[in-house]
């Protein structure tokens, strides 16, 4: 590993360090009952910049995007995931309070990042197009528009449970922030719907078919259904915020095991993120 | 009651009965039972080796069936225009689907360079309603050039094809795995499958026509070390096992390399237990005839597909995500983001 240890690497692992100080600081300040704003504004800020200083010499390098190795998957990832919620933290102040849920969803993936490794990859003949790029920047603001969804549920779920009472007592109350969790969500179904669209503009072309049930399709869907599923639920049933709160963090987790599980388990070409 | 009201009376209860039952189908209740229905025949194909078309088609017509009902009985749908363009586009998505998997073809052919395509494919996957049209299609093989990055690992396939426009004229397209030649719609793509072929003239003992052609030997670089296949002269008996016979290294796994023939090369002939090694040009003769080895050359695999669905599909779904962003960007419009509520 030390013989492998570039610039890019070094600039990645000081972003990762970054991310785990603002994910030490936003426990600590809701801990004690403080937002801590600044300091999580700032941590992401400086741990973002690094980041994409890291992807865009490994991208200059390789001359493709990081969507070939685990490694360049799980990295990319990371980074969008939390420009998406960096966004949203700038724009929405309730979603401040969701940092440390965020941050420690997003540092699974750093803790994974590091035990895979550096690995460059070759980019196959039918990755060269535009449709490419698309397909995997809808799938990353899905990704990250439902982690922040996740984010604002883990507050409802957290104050039901009296568990850093003094800070989320000062956030909106559970109908609101369940609401915005929803418009998360439904927007997260638009980068979904668009995902899947392109996907299979790609597949027909890359595969000479745009659709064929494969597991990563196939799971990609059910994700898909279980959004529609959730957002017809809100109409017909009336559940209370925390229910909705519990689904939201479901739905999350079906999305998380297809993009980081089933390409692992699946034997199909189209391979994810493997 | 007179008989006047009593018919009016009949008419209420039917229109009432009608609008009942429309209500039922239409329930948003029915809806994600159905979604339930579709979620559990789409896990039990991924995990068990059950014939998907039917599990999967079943509550997708019983969802479209839901989902007419719904725009029908439902006045949301009315005063909501992005939510109705969603959920038709929806609708229209799911029938170009089951249309598209009744007419569509799948197929497969191999091609060796300077040969023309005449409509034959060596695997064909055609749906029941599909009317073909691979008669009329009609392109040559002129040729392809791969790249291979350093390990052996296939790059960028440029293909040449020649065909003739409908005027006549002759035209030349380039190929590849994710760039399609189509015609008379469709869609031709090079694969992975391909190799070398070599060349040999036939000329039967009996005095029948010689014959002259190409043997696909086992694709390149997969079967490296299997370049051999067993050929029986057109009208004899005797099966032949021909076996291509090269030193070079082609494929470099150090550095970029490209595909190609190797400059030196020579075919193995057995038959039974006689052996002759042929140089290009050499021949033998055999029992029932004289083989003679011309020289070698490529061959190409392609995969085509037709579903005359494609570009509405494409239409209809990205419709479908306008209205959907549409209906939620107005929905939420009307209230902020600071406090939703």
């Amino acid at each position: 590993m030390l013989e492998t240890f570039t610039f890019e690497t070094a600039l990645l692992w000081l972003a990762l360090l970054a991310y785990a100080g603002t994910l030490a600081s936003a426990l600590r300040a809701i801990a004690c009952g403080q937002s801590a704003e600044g300091a999580v504004g700032l941590g992401m800020t400086v741990g973002l910049a690094l980041h994409t200083i890291a992807l865009a010499l490994r991208w200059t390098r390789l001359g493709h995007g990081p969507f070939i190795t685990l490694y360049e998957v799980l990295s990319s990832n990371i980074w969008s995931l939390l420009l998406v919620y960096a966004i949203a933290w700038w724009r929405i102040r309730a979603v401040r309070a969701a940092a440390p849920a965020v941050l420690a969803v997003v540092l699974v993936l750093g803790a994974w990042l590091l035990a895979v490794g550096e690995q460059d990859g070759h980019l196959p003949p039918t990755y060269r197009t535009v449709w490419l790029y698309a397909h995997v920047g809808f799938g990353k603001l899905f990704l990250g528009a439902a982690l922040v969804a996740v984010g604002i549920a883990a507050l409802i779920l957290l104050r039901s449970m009296n568990v850093f009472a003094t800070r989320l007592a000062t956030l909106p109350a559970d109908v609101p922030l369940e609401e915005l969790a929803f418009r998360f969500l439904a927007f997260a179904f638009v980068f979904e719907t668009l995902m899947l669209i392109v996907g299979a503009i790609w597949a027909q072309d890359a595969w000479g078919r745009y659709w064929a049930w494969d597991p990563l399709e196939t799971w990609s869907f059910l994700t898909w259904l279980a959004l529609a599923a959730f957002l017809h639920l809100r109409v017909t049933l009336r559940a209370g915020p925390r229910l909705r709160a519990c689904a939201v963090i479901g739905i999350f987790v079906l999305a998380f095991v297809t993009f980081f599980g089933v390409p692992f388990v699946s034997t199909a070409v189209h391979k994810g993120m493997v | 009651m007179t008989a006047a009201k009593a018919a009016q009376k009949r008419y209420f209860d039917a229109r009432r009965a009608e609008a009942v039952s429309l209500r039922t189908v239409a329930s948003l209740r029915l809806t994600l039972v159905l979604f339930g229905l579709l979620g559990a025949a789409l896990v039990a194909v991924n995990l068990t080796q059950w014939p998907a078309t039917w599990l999967i088609a079943v509550p997708c017509a019983l969802l479209a069936v839901n989902l007419l009902a719904a725009i029908a009985a439902h006045p949301a749908f009315r005063l909501r225009m992005p939510l109705l363009v969603f959920h038709l586009a929806l609708a229209a998505v799911l029938l170009l689907a089951a249309m598209g998997r009744m007419t569509h073809l799948k197929g497969e052919l191999e091609l060796s360079t300077g040969d023309t395509f005449e409509g034959v494919l060596t695997r064909t996957q055609a749906a029941p309603w599909h009317r073909s049209k691979l008669g009329e299609v009609r392109f040559t093989n002129a040729g392809y050039a791969i790249d291979y990055a350093p390990g052996v690992k296939r790059g960028r396939t440029a293909n040449r094809i020649v065909w003739r426009d409908e005027s006549g004229f002759e035209r030349e397209s380039v190929v590849g795995d994710d760039v399609p030649f189509t015609l008379f719609g469709y869609r031709f793509y090079t694969s992975f499958n391909k190799g070398f072929a070599p060349i040999v003239r036939w000329q039967p003992a009996n005095g029948s026509p010689v014959q002259r052609g190409t043997i696909h030997l086992p694709s390149y670089p997969l079967h490296e070390h299997g370049q051999a296949q067993e050929w029986t002269p057109p009208g004899a008996d005797a099966k032949l096992w021909l076996m291509l016979k090269f030193d070079e290294m082609l494929l470099d796994p150090e550095r970029h390399s490209q595909f190609r023939l190797p400059q030196r090369h020579t075919l193995i002939v057995r038959e039974g237990a006689r052996r002759v090694e042929l140089a290009p040009g050499g021949g033998m003769d055999l029992a029932q005839g004289t083989l003679v080895y011309e020289g070698l050359t490529t061959w190409m695999g392609y995969t085509v597909f037709s579903d005359w669905t494609l570009p509405w599909l494409v239409v209809a779904s990205l419709v479908a995500a306008a209205g959907l962003a549409w209906h939620f960007a107005s929905r939420f419009a009307a209230r902020s983001w600071m406090s939703p509520c």
